[in-house]
C-alpha cells in the first residue's frame, strides 16, 4: 500500500516537474512553442512505451469528438507555460487545480442535473476560502494602523 | 495588481482546459485504453500547438538578452514527466487507492513539488519566499480540493 501512495504522490512531483521545465521552457521559447516541445517529446516517449508493450486497442468505432482531448491539452501547456514563471511553481499549481476541480464540480452538476454532495459542496466553500484569503488578509492589514 | 489578477484567471482557466481536456480523453480511453488516449491526445496536440504558434505567437520567441546561457537540453523534455504520469496513474489507479484515492494524491505532491521549488529554486525557477498566508492558500485549496476528489458526484 505504502508503495501504491508514494507511487502517486511521486506522480505528483512529475506533473509539477514536467510544468515547471515546460515555464521555463516558455521564458525562452515562448509558451505555445513549449506547448509544441511537451507534445512532439511526450509523443515521441509514448510511441516508445506503445513499441516496448506491444498493446494496440481496436480504434474503429471512436467518435471523432474524442480526440478535442489534444485540442485542450495544446491551450492548457501554453497558458500553463505562461502562468507557471510568471506566478512562481506552487501558486500557479494551486490555481490551476482550484480551476480544476471547482469546474469538474460544475461540469458534473450539468450533467447529472442534481446539487453536488454535502461534503463537495463544503470542499468548494474550502477552496474558494483559500483563492480569496490574499484578499482578506490585504484588507485586514489596510485596516490596521 | 492588475498584471497580477490576469495571471491568476489566466492559471484557473487552465484549470478549466485541464477539465475539458481530461474529459474528452476519458471518452477516448473508454473507447479504447488510457494508453492509447494519451498517445493520440499527444499527437493532436502537437499538431493544434504547432499551428498556434505561427498563428497566435506572432511576436515570436522572447528575444534572448545578450550574454544569457545556451537553453539547457532537459529544457525541452517536459513532455517526458508528463507522459510517464499517464503510465504511472494507470498502476496506482488499479491499486487499493482507486481513482479518488490517486488523484488526492497527486494533488497533493503537485502542491508539495511547487512549494519546494520556489523555496529552494529547484529547476533553474527563481526562488521565493514561501510566506504563510501562501501556505495558508495552499492549504485551503488542496484540502478543499480532497473532499470533492472524496467526496463523490
Amino acid at each position: 500500500m505504502l508503495f501504491f501512495v508514494s507511487l502517486a504522490l511521486l506522480n505528483g512531483v512529475l506533473i509539477g516537474a514536467s510544468r515547471t521545465i515546460n515555464g521555463q521552457l516558455g521564458t525562452r521559447a515562448g509558451a505555445f512553442r513549449a506547448s509544441v516541445w511537451n507534445h512532439v517529446v511526450g509523443f515521441v516517449f509514448l510511441s516508445a512505451v506503445l513499441l516496448v508493450l506491444r498493446t494496440w486497442p481496436d480504434i474503429t468505432d471512436v467518435p471523432v469528438a474524442a480526440y478535442a482531448g489534444g485540442v485542450f491539452g495544446a491551450l492548457f501547456v501554453a497558458v500553463n507555460s505562461y502562468v507557471f514563471p510568471r506566478l512562481g511553481a506552487m501558486s500557479a499549481s494551486v490555481l490551476v487545480i482550484s480551476g480544476q476541480v471547482l469546474s469538474a464540480v460544475v461540469i458534473d452538476c450539468v450533467q447529472q442535473g442534481t446539487l453536488p454532495a454535502p461534503v463537495r459542496l463544503a470542499g468548494v466553500a474550502l477552496v474558494l476560502l483559500g483563492l480569496s484569503l490574499p484578499r482578506i488578509t490585504a484588507h485586514l492589514r489596510r485596516k490596521d494602523p | 495588481m492588475t498584471g497580477r489578477v490576469l495571471d491568476w484567471l489566466l492559471a484557473i482557466a487552465g484549470g478549466v482546459l485541464l477539465t475539458l481536456m481530461t474529459l474528452s480523453n476519458a471518452v477516448l480511453a473508454r473507447h479504447t485504453d488510457a494508453l492509447y488516449a494519451s498517445w493520440a491526445a499527444h499527437a493532436v496536440g502537437a499538431v493544434v500547438a504547432l499551428l498556434l504558434v505561427p498563428a497566435i505567437a506572432r511576436r515570436g520567441a522572447p528575444v534572448r538578452a545578450a550574454g544569457a546561457a545556451r537553453t539547457p537540453l532537459w529544457y525541452y523534455l517536459g513532455g517526458i514527466p508528463g507522459a510517464l504520469v499517464v503510465v504511472l496513474s494507470a498502476v496506482a489507479v488499479n491499486s487499493e487507492l482507486a481513482l479518488a484515492g490517486t488523484i488526492a494524491l497527486m494533488l497533493t505532491g503537485q502542491v508539495v513539488f511547487g512549494t519546494a521549488a520556489d523555496h529552494l529554486g529547484l529547476l533553474h525557477t527563481p526562488q521565493r519566499r514561501v510566506t504563510g498566508t501562501d501556505l495558508a492558500v495552499a492549504g485551503c485549496v488542496l484540502a478543499g480540493s480532497v473532499l470533492i476528489v472524496l467526496g463523490g458526484a
